[in-house]
């Protein structure tokens, strides 16, 4: 596939902040696409919208290609899902003050044999370089078409809306909620997986004292620091025995973040079960934020980790950090 | 405008001494590139491909258990083979690890390299009479949806029906059933969609405003589309499947006793057809109830709809050539398909609708899904090895044994199982591909039971059509899923409704019409 044609890499590319937010038309993910809008406020950051439009594999249509329908329905000048939903996150964006309409437009396009749309890509271009990206692509499934984006380019962060029915452990449906799952495993820069994402209300950094973790903390400082939210820290200390040990945990965090001039609203300690505690202490901010902690692959793959059993239980937005 | 200057006027609106926070060297010391984490990544993503790719290994696998594992009593070792390739298939329908197109062509490769089945006669059980018919519906299905009737079709519905959103719906539900029983629901689905999101989006532009409407008028062409797919053969490929398994099974030249197995067209249609007009007005009824739309007058839509349908001008010439050139196919269908076979047929009328040049080739290269062909040609074979090497009685003799203590072993019982089983089956892969496995088993279950195996038949044929729950049941689901209006709870919401109406409507059927009719 000519997929190196849509992506040329810019100049420069690796100092910019570039955040991916995935779009499927879910309330959720127009949530995160609001965060991103915070994130992405300077002129270094460039945020690219994606819809990613699945191949039918499985037959389903009967025969008949869903295509054929599709091409029906742009006859009627409707205007297909992917579109319309893209459309509407650039107008929100422009709602929000991140982008305007009368920014510079480039559009290009490439065929994909068996689809009406191939991959279609508008890059709106604002004052200073800033780019707004709309992207639409056709792809095996969707959680490939997402990480196939990582081979492209370079991505600081990205953005998925997770929908109720993955929480409440609904497994396959046709949109499979497993794709956050699946792009959260995979995706070699940070996730940002979007629930109720209330935005002022700051990050909780959840930390162990490990090297990855304090890593995150120092990533997610820089993170909090683009969108201007405060910076809480939690610690869980398994039993009170290990108290000790997470205390030094969350003061080690602080004392970094003090080091970078970044203030620590406020720093805690419980004692329990890590997934159970976090969870428990999550609604009061707007954003969770974990480290991967890179566990053995096997682990990860039975969502063995910390980090990952947070990002499927958890009642809001959590950010796993990579 | 640097970061720093970013940080500093934030800064300054909150409260507290703030040190200028340098983000430019925050990240650059945060970017530094491990090569060694990079290979760690490729590697890890490379061993989640074969993570994903779990279930073709696990078919295999089992496959390769069930060929090994010493043969149960009355099980030949052919037949053990053909039952492991039907599970390993299955398997494959079901979970999907790869392109479906492919498991047919490892059925091809297995019957010559397991079963050394000679390839000439491998390659000759592939293309049969209802093979041809399936591929002849799916070009005609294209020729139809590009005649652009569906304005046309759409302003017959709104001037029979007026402005009332109910009778609208109703409306929709029986011009698309009627249309879908001859040129297949997945044709109808995609001719109606537009009219329905048209409607939609003319009554609001704002999709949760009507988002209950948008669900009885979509609904209303896919479950219309889905309860009209048994109507006629050519409804849906997994009625032309049983019509083959029928002949093969059961059809002996010399024998004019099992000339009642050739069921042809007009046939089919005095079993499905009362059946399919049973349950449309239901279709409206559970769909109003389920969802009660904002709108119960959709006058300005319909307004609007029409001004757009009048730009078109008058029917042309091309148009009434496409309605008496399908009703001639129909023709043929009724009154030659026992002489000549419906196969024949459908692929006269696509090579007529593109010698006239009412269609391009193009469109219908890309608009039909050749893999189908493939697949249930590939099933088809595979079904009737099932018969041959005596496996399918074997595993029909089994299920019956299970059926037996609960009484479910003749009579009703056995088909209200046999719809369940084929229920059941149909949600988790396509239709046809349902049908194409169960087929010789249920048929053997039947001859087993003593039952008659053209009402078994028909029971799974019309079953297999009860996929409503999933939005990948059914081709006409999916298709209207496409349009982004639905959400894939609503199918669990109404599903369960009309699976229950449905079996409720073809057990009766079964009990009361079709012995009067064999």
């Amino acid at each position: 596939m000519s997929e190196e044609n849509t992506d040329q890499v810019h100049e420069g590319e690796e100092d910019r902040f570039r955040i991916l937010v995935c779009i499927d038309g879910s309330d959720e993910s127009y949530r995160g696409l609001r965060y991103a809008a915070k994130l992405g406020g300077g002129v270094d950051a460039d945020i690219i919208l994606l819809y990613v439009r699945p191949i039918d594999q499985g037959l389903r249509s009967g025969g008949l290609q869903v295509n054929v329908a599709r091409q029906n329905m742009m006859d009627w000048g409707i205007d297909l899902p992917g579109i319309r939903y893209l459309k509407q996150g650039r107008d929100l964006l422009c709602e929000l003050g991140v982008m305007s309409m009368d920014w510079q437009e480039k559009f290009t396009h490439v065929d994909i044999s068996g689809s009406t749309l191939g991959d279609n890509k508008i890059e709106y271009i604002g004052p200073g370089g800033k780019e707004v990206v709309l992207k639409l692509k056709v792809a095996p499934s969707i959680a490939r078409g997402i990480l196939d984006q990582f081979e492209l380019n370079h991505y600081d962060l990205v953005i998925l809306g997770a929908s109720e029915r993955w929480r409440t452990g609904r497994t396959k449906s046709f949109r499979d909620p497993a794709v956050a799952e699946k792009i959260a495993f995979n995706a070699p820069c940070s996730v940002i997986v979007a629930r109720e994402l209330s935005i002022g209300s700051g990050h909780l950094i959840c930390t162990d004292g490990s090297p990855q973790s304090m890593d995150a903390v120092r990533r997610d400082a820089y993170l909090a620091s683009r969108c201007k939210c405060p910076i809480s820290l939690i610690s869980i200390a398994s039993d009170e025995e290990s108290r000790p040990e997470a205390e030094k945990a969350v003061a080690d965090a602080k004392a970094a973040l003090d080091v970078l001039g970044i203030e620590v609203v406020e720093a805690m300690v419980r004692v329990g079960d890590p997934v159970r505690e976090i969870v428990e202490a999550g609604p009061d901010y707007s954003l969770v934020v974990v480290s991967d902690t890179g566990k053995g692959m096997l682990e990860r793959f039975f969502m063995g980790s910390v980090a990952f059993k947070v990002m499927e239980t958890s009642y809001n937005s959590v950010m796993v950090v990579r | 405008m640097t970061d720093s200057t970013d940080v500093t006027e934030g800064g300054s609106a909150s409260p507290g001494k703030r040190r200028k926070v340098d983000l430019k060297a925050l990240r650059s010391g945060l970017k530094r590139r491990d090569p060694a984490k990079q290979i760690l990544n490729r590697f890890r993503r490379n061993l989640y491909f074969f993570w994903e790719k779990r279930w073709l290994f696990i078919a295999f696998a089992v496959g390769a258990g069930l060929i090994l594992m010493p043969l149960p009593e009355g099980m030949s070792g052919p037949a053990m083979k053909v039952l492991a390739m039907s599970v390993v298939a299955t398997i494959l329908f079901v979970t999907e690890p790869v392109p479906l197109p492919t498991v047919a062509l490892m059925i091809i490769v297995a019957q010559v390299l397991l079963l050394g089945l000679d390839s000439t006669d491998v390659a000759r059980s592939l293309m049969k009479d209802s093979v041809l018919f399936i591929m002849g519906s799916l070009m005609l299905a294209v020729a139809v949806v590009k005649q652009k009737l569906d304005k046309r079709i759409a302003f017959l519905i709104v001037r029979m029906t007026g402005t009332k959103t109910a009778w609208i719906a109703f409306g929709i539900s029986v011009v698309s059933g009627v249309l879908a029983s001859f040129v297949g629901e997945h044709t109808v689905a995609a001719m109606m969609l537009p009219v329905g999101i048209t409607l939609i989006s003319l009554t609001s532009d704002d999709p949760k405003k009507v988002r209950n409407l948008a669900a009885v008028l979509l609904f209303s062409i896919s479950y219309g589309c889905s309860v009209a797919g048994i109507g006629t053969p050519s409804g849906g490929a997994r009625n032309a499947i049983m019509i083959g398994y029928w002949k093969d099974f059961f059809y002996d030249p010399t024998n004019p006793e099992t000339y009642k197995y050739l069921i042809d067209y007009m046939k089919w249609m005095m079993y499905a057809y009362p059946m399919f007009l049973l349950q449309l007005p239901f279709v409206t009824l559970i769909l109003l109830f389920t969802f009660r739309p904002e709108y119960s007058d959709l006058s300005r839509a319909v307004v609007k709809l029409r001004t757009q349908i009048a730009e078109q001008g008058s029917m042309k010439v091309s148009d009434w050539v496409t309605i008496t050139l399908f009703f001639l196919i129909l023709l043929g269908w009724i009154f030659f398909s026992g002489q000549i076979g419906m196969g024949t047929v459908a692929i006269l009328g696509a090579a007529t609708f593109l010698a006239i040049g009412l269609v391009k080739w193009e469109d219908v290269n890309n608009g039909v899904n050749w893999g189908v062909v493939l697949l249930y040609a590939a099933a088809i074979s595979l079904g009737v090895q099932m018969k041959d090497t005596g496996a399918a009685k074997w595993v029909a003799e089994s299920f019956l044994a299970l059926l037996t203590p609960i009484g479910a072993d003749q009579g009703i019982g056995l088909w209200a199982a046999v719809s369940v089983l084929t229920t059941g089956v149909t949600n988790t892969m396509s239709n046809g591909a349902a049908v194409a496995v169960l087929g010789p088993i249920v048929l053997k279950l039947a001859v087993v039971a003593d039952e008659s195996p053209i009402i078994i038949g028909f029971i799974t044929a019309v079953s297999s059509a009860f996929a409503y729950l999933t939005v990948v049941g059914t081709p006409a689901c999916t298709i209207v899923y496409s349009s982004g209006y639905l959400k894939t709870t609503d199918f669990l919401t109404v599903g369960w409704k009309m699976a229950v109406m449905s079996t409720v409507v073809m057990l009766g059927a079964a009990a009361v019409y079709w012995p009067m009719l064999s």
